[in-house]
Formats: structure tokens, C-alpha cells, sequence
């Protein structure tokens, strides 16, 4: 850790002048305790708490090191003592020997140092707990600030990861079968395969390209799905059919990236994988007062045996719309003669 | 020589069209189906009895596992799929190769080729119950249950189940409308119907816990199971430590 004082140009001059005023006041009580010294009781308080304030900046690192290394608190509090008393008598040394190196023809200099001599001890040690008090609150802020910036950070990674996690993942099942259809496609209808293959290439690009949370529009995402679906209908052909229902004015609305593929695909698997009659997915969106409503329904096979899906797809754009709107947004689903709808109501932002 | 009679299950017209175009060089091989979902490969497995099928996994109506595991005499199996989560049971059940979609015509050829021998050399297809056992755990959820009843097919949903009980090499389900007899193991039902719903109370039986109405005390040490349906089932003493973990008391 940093030294506190000696690495920040304001706190130095704060440190001078809190010393500079205990010089002061050793100065004034000593000189009206022993009125007679006057011009020793100046030399002495400037003296011995340029001295101390020498040795109280060096403190810090046996100080950061004990306050580090030690654990246990009996432990922490001996050595602070041990440290306090081997500084004040190497205080009280130096000053008394500089003090007589200066003052050599003061013969009455010993007869002051005596009278003072305890009070010197108790100003010691007041002054060296004062300067371990204050590196001690200095260490404990900066270690929560610290862990307040390390929380903020951590649960800032967390949510993106998150988010990241719960944007809807490629559907392996899609990919391969569909560039199965490509591989038919070359045989029997050379100008479909390449046509289809460059669709795919599209919706790739865009499904890898949005790695961020950076909101799209409305018509981007659109766009991007019906590529999707497009592809699937190679696959499907009749079995798939699509329609349509956009509001012109929605197309400039912002939502998160791929927010609306897993609904797709539930659609597909659920529809058009499990029936085999034809599916329609139609699609309808609306501006409704200051929200957007998104509507998704398809029609299925009713047949109640038919496999259940797990309810991720549905639960991962819930929990995104949360992550990203708050309580700004709702989904809600129904099963009505047969036909099953999915719709959004989201916050109609245009960024 | 007589031809092999192929058919082809795919609910994906291109993937239908990329083998029939690869099975069109092969003299010895003749196409007589093509179907595109479950049911209707079921159907016209059983009148056509072909001598080798290219089955699809997930399909409409009747996924390509769940075929399978009804049919009673079973044609040489290749299954063709996009995705790998189920290779493992594909083999289980006895298919003689099993193709990655989008596979290359070597690779494609390769499987033939195989078929055709075993074809040929008419060796005979194992039970693929001998083979269920070695790993029970199913590619697909399982939420229904598939039963074959004379010439007709039944799902059974899981959720109408109520108990089934082991007899020799079959299990007999016990469900809402009556009862249906499959070639399946218990483990295979320990080991996969929801653990929250269901307890083995037996060594032959499995019960749906919201069946039960109460359990009585029978002869000393043991007791039954007593159904809302008035049935009492045998329960053992492992099986009451079973029970006694599900419902604590």
C-alpha cells in the first residue's frame, strides 16, 4: 500500500500543519510551565517534533507491515506497543543529544530536560497513538472503498455475463439441418443452395456480430428473422408458412439484441417440428400509448401427448426483459383453440 | 438378387431428396417409401417390411427413438440426424450406423455398404431390450411413452401414469386409461420418470406418490401401498425407506 502522506501533495501540507501546531503547544505549555526557559522551550519543541514527525512518516511501513502480517489481535496490539516504545526512546535520545549539540554553554539545559522528562514520555505516546490511529483509519477507509469499487465491479460482470448467457445461443439442430438442406440444395437446385447459403451467412454474421448489449431496432432484429425464417421454410417448405403485421412507426424502437429468436424457435420446435400440418407464425407489432406491444402466436398440433419443451427459451427472455427494462416490461403467454401466443409489451424507447 | 427394399423417414424434403439422390448410383438398392413423419413411417414400416430404413430423430407425431422402440420386427436401421445428443442411444437401440447431417457421400456410402452386408449376409437384428439396459438415460426427456397395441400406436403422457409393475422382460404401465404392456426395464423407469413424482416402493413396482392414499402395515415388518383406486400394492422394506425419505414422516 501507498504511503498516505508522502504520496499526496494536500495531505503533506495538512501533516506539516498539525505538527507545526503540536510544536506550538509543546512550546507554550513548557514555557509556562518552566517560565523560565524560554528560548530552550522554543528550540526544544521545534527540535524534538521535527524528529518525531520524521519518525511518524517512517512508521507507516513497520505499521502497514504489522497491520498486514499479524492476524491475531494480541499479537497486533504487542507489537504496536513494542514499535510505540522503541520509537519514543529513540525520539527522546535524539532530541536530547541534538539538543545539547546545539545548546552547549546551557548549563541549565539538564536541569529542564529532567523537569520534563515525563511529560515528554506521555506526549510521546499520546503522539504515537494518535499517528497509528489515524494510519489505522486510513487503511480500514481505503480497504472499503476499495471493496465498495471491487463489489460495484463484480456485479456490474456478473449482469453482463448474464445477459450474455441468456442471449439466445444458435440452435445447433438449426444449423446442421440446415446446411443439410444446402448440401440437397447443390444437387437438385444449385441457385436455391447458394441463395441459402448466403442467408444463413447473414443471420450468422448478425447473431455473432452483436456481442455486446448495445440495444438494436426494431426493424434490424426483424430483419434478422426473417432471414431465419426464411431459411426454415426452405427446410419445412409448405409446412411453414408466415405473416406480418407492422406498425411503421415501431420500426425505429430500440430492444435488446435477439430478444425475439428464442420465441421463434419455440415456435419451430414446437409448432412446425411437432405437427404435420402446416404452421403459420404470425407476427404483430403495435405502438400502444408510450409501450410497443410485440405479438408472436402459432398454431399447433393439440394432441396432448406431444413433448413439452423445458421453458428455458421462455424464461431467458423474461429474465432479459427484467435485466434490461426493470419492471418496464411484461410478457405473457396463451394457449387458445389451438393456437399459442406469446406477447411483449416493452417500453416503446427510440434512442 | 433381389433388391433392398429402402425407405426413407425425414420430415425435411431436402434432406429426403440428398439420399435418394445418393442411393440412385446403388443398383441393388430400391426405394419403395418415403415418409415424413412418425406415424406414417410406423405405418408403412409394418405393411411394406422393407429390409433397410434411413430414420430421422426428431420428427412430427412419433420421434425416430420412440419408432423404434415399437417396432416388432425391425428393419436394418441407419438413422440420419442433424445433431449428436443422441448418437449414444440410436446405437443402443441397434442401429447398424448412424450419420451426422450434413454428411459426404463416403461416409454415406460407408453406412450403406454396411447395411447392405448384414443385409445380405442375413444375420439376424438383436432385441434392442438387451441393449436398453446398459444405459438407461434417455437423449430426450421423457414425458410420454410410447405403446404398441395390436396394430395401434399409443403415447401414453407421463403424467397419466400411475404405476408400473416389472413382469419378466416387460413393465406393465398402469395409466388413466387402462394398462399397456412394454419391453423396457424397471431401472430404465427408476432411472427416468421425475424422481419427485415417482417412488419405487418395490422391487417390481414404481407408483406415482399422489396415487397412494394411505400405506397399512401387513403381516410384521412389512406393508402395502393402498391406491385412491382401492389397489394395494406390496411395498418393501427398502421401498418404505424410500417412501419415508419422499413424504418425511
Amino acid at each position: 500500500m501507498k504511503h498516505p502522506v508522502l504520496e499526496n501533495r494536500s495531505r503533506l501540507v495538512i501533516w506539516w500543519l498539525a505538527w507545526l501546531f503540536l510544536t506550538l503547544g509543546q512550546a507554550l505549555s513548557y514555557y509556562l510551565a518552566y517560565g523560565s526557559f524560554a528560548k530552550v522551550s522554543i528550540l526544544d519543541a521545534v527540535v524534538s517534533v521535527l524528529i518525531y514527525s520524521a519518525i511518524a512518516l517512517s512508521l507507516w511501513y513497520p505499521f502497514a507491515f504489522i497491520n498486514k502480517a499479524e492476524s491475531k489481535p494480541l499479537s497486533l496490539v504487542l507489537n504496536l506497543v513494542i514499535t510505540g516504545a522503541i520509537s519514543v526512546t529513540c525520539w527522546m535520545l535524539l532530541t536530547k543529544l541534538l539538543i545539547s549539540q546545539l545548546l552547549p554553554e546551557q548549563s541549565n539545559f539538564d536541569e529542564y530536560w529532567n523537569a520534563t522528562f515525563p511529560y515528554r514520555i506521555g506526549s510521546g505516546v499520546f503522539i504515537y497513538g494518535l499517528v497509528t490511529l489515524t494510519y489505522y483509519l486510513f487503511v480500514s477507509l481505503t480497504n472499503l472503498s476499495e471493496k465498495k469499487s471491487r463489489e460495484a465491479r463484480l456485479e456490474a460482470l456478473v449482469r453482463e455475463t448474464e445477459l450474455k448467457m441468456l442471449r439466445s445461443q444458435i440452435n445447433p439442430h438449426f444449423l446442421f439441418n440446415s446446411l443439410n438442406s444446402v448440401s440437397s440444395l447443390t444437387i437438385t437446385d444449385p441457385d436455391k443452395a447458394r441463395e441459402m447459403v448466403i442467408k444463413l451467412s447473414e443471420f450468422m454474421r448478425y447473431a455473432l456480430s452483436k456481442k455486446d448489449e448495445q440495444p438494436v431496432t426494431l426493424r434490424s432484429e426483424l430483419e434478422n428473422l426473417m432471414l431465419y425464417l426464411e431459411i426454415e421454410k426452405v427446410r419445412f417448405g409448405d409446412r411453414l408458412t408466415t405473416e406480418e403485421q407492422i406498425e411503421e412507426k415501431c420500426l425505429a424502437v430500440k430492444m435488446p439484441v435477439m430478444l425475439l429468436q428464442p420465441l421463434y424457435e419455440n415456435a419451430i420446435k414446437h409448432g412446425v417440428y411437432e405437427s404435420t400440418e402446416s404452421v403459420m407464425i404470425r407476427t404483430r407489432v403495435s405502438i400502444m400509448g408510450d409501450h410497443m406491444e410485440i405479438t408472436i402466436s402459432n398454431n399447433y398440433d393439440t394432441t396432448p401427448e406431444s413433448r413439452k419443451g423445458t421453458g428455458t427459451g421462455l424464461s431467458n427472455v423474461a429474465r432479459r426483459l427484467e435485466l434490461f427494462y426493470g419492471k418496464e416490461a411484461v410478457m405473457k403467454t396463451s394457449r387458445e383453440k389451438g393456437v399459442y401466443t406469446v406477447s411483449l409489451y416493452i417500453p416503446a424507447y427510440c434512442m | 438378387m433381389a433388391k433392398i427394399k429402402t425407405i426413407i423417414v425425414d420430415d425435411e424434403a431436402p434432406a429426403r431428396d440428398i439420399i435418394r439422390h445418393y442411393l440412385k448410383e446403388l443398383e441393388e438398392i430400391e426405394i419403395v417409401a418415403e415418409c415424413s413423419d412418425g406415424f406414417s413411417g410406423l405405418k408403412t414400416i409394418s405393411s411394406v417390411k422393407p429390409d433397410l430404413v434411413f430414420l430421422d430423430i426428431q420428427m412430427p407425431r412419433l420421434t425416430g427413438i420412440e419408432m423404434l422402440e415399437v417396432m416388432t420386427e425391425k428393419p436394418v436401421i441407419i438413422f440420419s440426424t442433424a445433431y449428436d445428443q443422441f448418437a449414444l442411444k440410436a446405437f443402443e437401440l441397434n442401429a447398424i450406423d448412424y450419420l451426422l447431417k450434413p454428411f459426404p457421400k463416403r461416409r454415406f456410402l460407408e453406412a450403406v455398404n454396411k447395411a447392405i452386408e448384414k443385409i445380405r449376409s442375413g444375420s439376424e437384428t438383436k432385441e434392442p431390450s438387451q441393449l436398453l439396459e446398459k444405459k438407461p438415460e434417455a437423449a430426450i426427456p421423457v414425458n410420454r411413452i410410447v405403446v404398441r397395441k395390436g396394430s395401434a400406436i399409443n403415447l401414453i403422457p407421463i403424467n397419466q401414469v400411475k404405476y408400473v409393475e416389472a413382469q419378466d422382460d416387460y413393465v406393465m404401465i398402469y395409466h388413466a386409461s387402462g394398462k399397456a404392456l412394454k419391453q423396457q426395464t424397471m431401472k430404465f423407469y427408476e432411472d427416468n420418470l421425475p424422481a419427485g413424482d415417482f417412488v419405487r416402493i418395490h422391487r417390481s413396482y414404481i407408483v406415482r406418490i399422489q396415487e397412494i392414499n394411505r400405506i397399512e402395515p401387513y403381516e410384521k415388518d412389512n406393508h402395502v401401498a393402498v391406491l385412491k383406486t382401492g389397489e394395494k400394492l406390496p411395498v418393501s422394506r427398502s421401498g418404505y425407506k424410500h417412501l419415508k425419505e419422499e413424504l418425511n414422516f
